[in-house]
Order: C-alpha cells, then structure tokens, then sequence
C-alpha cells in the first residue's frame, strides 16, 4: 500500500504541483487548502506524514500542528514558508515540526526531507555502534572507518558527513540537508562548498577499481548505496 | 477667530488677568475703605466723648463754647456738629437744622445734607445723642472725600480692565501672527514634500528658538527620510534591473527548451541552464530578504553567546575545500575566549559571506585569512585578501545594497554580500570596517568591547 500525504496549501498553483508530483512519486496524496479541513484529515488520521504551509487563511499551519500534538498524534510534519529559514525555523520546531522549508523549494528538496522525516523514528536507536553499506564500515564508538577491510583516515567532519549519509542510505540527501546536518547552518551558502566536501571523502572512499558507494543525483544532491 | 489655537490662548489669558486684577483692587477697595471709616468713626466717637464732657462741666453754655472753639479752631474741614434745643431749634453747629430722618441715639447713619458754610448738599455720617436735659447733640463727617476715594477707585479699575483688553489683544494679535507665521512656514514646507519635493527644508531664522529647533528636527527627520527613501528608489531601480538579465535569459533558455527542433541533449542543457538562472534569481531575492528581516530586528530574541574564534574555526574549515579547489590557500587565527552577545547563523551567514568575497577577488595562489582577534581592545572577526582591495573612496559605498564596483564583474547574486555583512552588524551593534591589507582587501566585523571580566578568559 503506498504512503498517504495530507497537503495542506492554500496557494493552488503550489498545492496542484505539489499533489501531482507527490502522486507521480507513488504516494498518495489528500490536499486541502483550508486549516480546518486540514486539522479534521490530520486527527481522523491515517497519514504517514504533513506538508503544512505556515500562513493560511482560517488556521495557520503552526497552530494546526500544535493542534494535531496536543491531540497526541507524532504524524511527521513539514512546515512550508515565504519567510526566512534561519529564525522561523526554531518556532516550527517548537510547534513540533520534523521539518522545515523555505519557499520556493524544489521538489526534489521535499521528496528527500518527506523519506528522512518519513524513516526518522526507525533510525533513533542510540545502542547502535555500527554503520554499514556493502563492504563499507563506520565504527561510531571508535569514529574510524573502513571499507573492505581497508582502513580510511577520515578528519572529524568527514566521518560525521558519512555518518549522516550512511544513516540516509538509499535516500537522496541534498546540500542543504548536509549543510544544516553536519555544519549545523540554516542557509545556503552560494559557493559550491558541499560540492567539495562531497568529492574530498569521495576520494577517501571510493578508491580506484572500487564500485562507487557515493552517488550524485541530478539537480538534487548526493545519495549512498551499495551497488545490488 | 477662535480656531486660531493662539487667539484662543490670549482670550484665556485675558480672562483670568481681567478677573484676577478686579479681585486684587476690589479687596484693596474694602480694605483700604474699611480702615477709612473706622479711622473716621473712632475721631467723631472721641468728639463726641470731649463734648459730652464738656456738658457734663459746664451744661449748655460750656457744650456750645466748645463746638463753638472747634468750629473757630477746626482740627479739619470734614468736621460736622450740630447742637439743637428741646424743640429742634439750632443752638450752634454748622448744619442749618436736625435732619428729619435722625432719631438722637440711634448709632450711626449716613445723610445727604446742606452745611451751612456749602452751596451743595454733601454726604454725612453721623451720630448723635439726647443730652440728660433734652438737648440733641450731632457730631458727624463729611464723607464726601471717601466717596470720591470710591469714585478714583472704580475709575482706576475700569481704565485697568480697558488697558488689559487692549493690551491682550494687541498681544494676541502679534502673537498669533508670529505663530501663524512659522507654523505657515513649516505647513508650505510640508505640503511641498509631499507635492514631491523631497529635498525641500523648513527655513531656519537663526533665532535658536523653539521654533527653529523644531524645525532643525524636522528637517533631520526629512534628511533620513530623504535618504530611505532614495535608498529604497535604488534598490527597487537596481533589483528590476537585476532581475530583468537573468529573468531574459531563463526566458531565451526556456524558449529554446521549448523548441521542438532542439534535440534532446540540448533541451537538457537548456533546461539546466534556466535553473541556473532562477537559482540566481532566488539567491538575490533571498538576500534582500534576509537584509530585509535583520534590519527590522527579527532574529534579535534569539540571541545566544557566541565563541568567535570557534565560528571563525567552523567557517574556515567549511571553506577551506573550496578554496583549496581554486588554488587560494584558507588560513585561520583563532583566538580563544571571545564572546559576543550575538545570533549564531546571522554572524556566520555574515562571515561566510566575507569569506566568499574574498574567495571570489582572491588571486590564484594566494592565502585568504580567517581571524577572530581582538581589535583595538574589543573582539573582531576578520577576513583578509590578497586580492585588488577596494579603493578607500569606494568603501563606504561597498557597504550598500546593489553596489557594484566594477561594472564589468555583473556577477549572479552580487552586490548583496557586504549589504547583508553591514545589516548584520547594524543588528549586533558592531561596525564593519573594509581596510587596506597592502595588497588586498581586510574586512573587519568589529563588536562593542566584552564587560569588565568577562569574554577574555577562555
């Protein structure tokens, strides 16, 4: 069965788009453009996760989500806004959003933030000391890596960079994402820094003659799978 | 008349002095007139005694001796005694007979009577008695003085209340045409700005007056007004110029996208190429934004302490690949223990933005410097160039938004950079100070210096 969406958008054009591209993503997708109606879909429930803008006309999106809380429900939440990331951000988390994003975003933004917020409970397992995709290796105890039983020297922010892809595997994870996850920055920087951090620990991991773990996506960012 | 606040002003004033100097020579009236008459009963109350001494030695004979010695001898001209037998015939005295309306030992009263050395009847007041053999005796004064004190009296009053009326309106009228005056200048003044003539000012007169330092504060005010709004005027000029290049050439990307001719590989670049562009065009868009939102203050409540040299450590290390990449080595000299008050993302979207300038002018093989250090005594984050520097008559300008220096460099998202450094420092109440690193470009993020003992230790 696929995963259930509930849109909740009160610019058409913007929720259309958002609809359309979520259901060609395989989802399947309940929107709204109304706060109320959004509140009543959320708490009836059934939905795997929320895209919510923040300003709507009759209950604004972080309200809502207070709402959908207090009632109990974890549903993961992305808040939408016009405004900027760096201050509105900590208020949407207050209110108990997984998520955040700044308006206008590219769909390949949201598509990989939902598989994160999506995943999130399952990879909350503090006891886990190990990391692994194909032959790589990350020893979070002893921070040292290894792939195919050959030692990577990594520099602290390195192994924290593929710690946060290894967490993701198999998921696109974008600049911004990495730039927010391991630099801890709310805002894009215009230079291509992650771009060369990215190809730095490319280097260190994937070696000549070895298949390729670190992947980059078209117009969305980077992704780590093992070859099937 | 009275929509004039002046006038109104000057009526009020008129009033209460009208009011207040009725009452101050009304009570100065009854004071002064009070002591008059009790002065004068107390002289006609001892005539009357000496008199009656008289009687009491000598009877009549001795009675009419003295009123006659008194009348001979008088101790002034007001005096008045009249001393009339059984049958009210005058005996002696200078009235010419009893009047009819006095009862002998009835206290006192006022008369009009005829003296018998006046033409004019004149205002008496008197007392009288009934001798033991039932001869009346009246001894009085003329008040006619008094009346005439009473007459000056009201006649000063009246010519003071006309003075007051008059000078009032007199004052009020110049008043109110000095005020009028000013306030019309002020009024002309404003009502041509908003004719449009922004750079019209309220005349000053050179008096150091409340009036031309009312109107030094307004034309300041006008000053910065002028200038937001010339601001506003280039910024709005510059952003539509801004967005009209990259916007044309997302169109002529999109169009060629759109062309059914084009193969797909190329439609592919074409299509790349338009993001590029909207991507640039974002980027502009979100850095006015966010110039926007932290000179408005937002942000302001979630300020934290913040280790410089740890953000300056973190920055550089994020920057250093990226200039390794383009051949600029990324150095940083990072003192321990400094800390401002300040918003963590803010200070290092502003230094990450130096950093990228100094990326962009920086000469291949050169070293970019990242420092935070204290400067002149207070904590400093500094970036330090080798590149071309900027010209010291240019500096000031550099800090604006859409100021480009070079023409010719029309970089996307350029000219916002500095902007947003300077927007950040104005909300952490720090300067930014762009100097001459001999060669190249030291900018200079500098914070109010840390409170006695503290901020120094790490």
């Amino acid at each position: 069965m696929s995963r259930r969406i509930l849109v909740v958008e009160d610019d058409v054009d913007t929720q259309d788009y958002l609809a359309k591209a979520l259901r060609e993503a395989g989802y399947t997708v309940e929107a709204t453009a109304s706060g109320r109606e959004g509140l009543m879909h959320a708490i009836s429930g059934g939905f795997d996760a929320m895209v919510l803008d923040r300003m709507l006309p009759d209950l604004d999106g972080l309200s809502l989500l207070r709402s959908v809380r207090a009632a109990g429900l974890q549903t993961p939440a992305i808040l939408l806004t016009a405004m900027s990331a760096i201050d509105e951000r900590v208020r949407g988390l207050r209110a108990g959003a997984d998520d955040y994003m700044v308006k206008p975003f590219s769909f390949a933004e949201l598509s990989a933030r939902l598989e994160t917020v999506m995943r999130r409970p399952a990879e909350a397992r503090p006891e886990e000391t190990r990391l692994a995709c194909g032959d790589l290796e990350l020893d979070l105890i002893a921070r040292t890596a290894s792939r195919g039983g050959r030692g990577i020297e990594l520099l602290p922010r390195e192994f924290q960079m593929l710690e946060y892809l290894m967490r993701r595997q198999g998921r696109v994870v974008t600049r911004t994402m990495l730039l927010e996850g391991v630099w801890d920055y709310r805002f894009d920087p215009r230079t291509n820094v992650i771009d060369v951090h990215i190809s730095r620990l490319r280097r260190k991991i994937d070696a000549e003659g070895e298949p390729a773990l670190i992947h980059t996506v078209r117009g969305s960012g980077y992704k780590l799978a093992a070859a099937s | 008349m009275f929509r004039n606040a002046t006038m109104r002003l000057v009526a009020a004033h008129l009033v209460l002095v009208a009011v207040s100097t009725a009452l101050v020579l009304g009570s100065l009236y009854w004071r002064i007139g009070g002591v008059i008459d009790t002065e004068q009963q107390a002289v006609v109350e001892a005539e009357l005694r000496g008199l009656a001494d008289d009687f009491s030695r000598g009877g009549t004979p001795a009675l009419a001796a003295g009123i006659g010695l008194r009348l001979a001898n008088p101790p002034d001209r007001d005096a008045i005694y009249l001393l009339v037998d059984q049958d009210g015939r005058r005996i002696t005295g200078n009235l010419a007979h009893w009047p009819p309306t006095v009862a002998a030992g009835n206290g006192w009263s006022t008369l009009n009577l005829y003296r018998t050395d006046r033409a004019h009847p004149t205002e008496i007041s008197a007392l009288s008695v009934k001798l033991p053999n039932g001869e009346r005796l009246l001894v009085g004064r003329d008040v006619a003085a008094r009346a005439a004190f009473d007459r000056t009296l009201w006649r000063a009053l009246l010519w003071a209340l006309a003075a007051i009326v008059a000078l009032s309106a007199a004052t009020g009228w110049l008043l109110s045409r000095l005020v009028s005056g000013r306030i019309a200048e002020i009024d002309g003044a404003a009502r041509a700005i908003m004719g449009g003539a922004l750079d019209r000012r309220v005349a000053l007169r050179g008096t150091r007056d409340e009036f031309d330092k009312l109107a030094g504060t307004l034309n300041a005010m006008l000053d910065r007004i002028e200038t937001l709004v010339r601001d506003l005027r280039t910024v709005t000029d510059s952003l539509a110029h801004d967005l009209r290049s990259p916007l044309g050439r997302l169109v002529r990307h999109l169009e060629a996208a759109a062309d059914e001719e084009t193969v797909p590989e190329l439609r592919q670049t074409r299509i790349e190429q338009a993001l590029r562009e909207a991507e640039s065009v974002l980027a502009t868009a979100t850095a006015l934004l966010d110039i926007s939102r932290i000179d408005a203050g937002i942000g302001a409540e979630q300020f934290t302490a913040v280790d410089l040299g740890r953000l300056a450590a973190d920055v550089a290390e994020l920057y250093e690949a990226a200039a390794e990449e383009r051949s600029l080595t990324l150095a940083c000299d990072a003192a321990p223990g400094l800390v401002v008050h300040g918003h963590d993302q803010l200070l290092a979207l502003a230094l990450t933005n130096l950093v990228e300038n100094a990326l962009k002018h920086g000469p291949a093989g050169s070293a970019i410097t990242v420092s935070a250090r204290l400067d002149e005594g207070r904590p400093a984050l500094v970036v330090a160039d080798r590149g071309p520097g900027i010209p010291e008559a240019d500096r000031a300008r550099a800090l604006g938004r859409f100021v480009r220096l070079d023409p010719a460099r029309g970089s996307p998202g350029a000219g916002l950079g500095l902007a947003l450094v300077a927007a950040v420092a104005r909300m952490h109440g720090a300067e930014i100070l762009l100097g001459d690193d001999g060669p190249g470009l030291r900018a200079t993020l500098r914070f109010a210096p840390p409170p006695a003992g503290e901020g120094l230790s790490p």
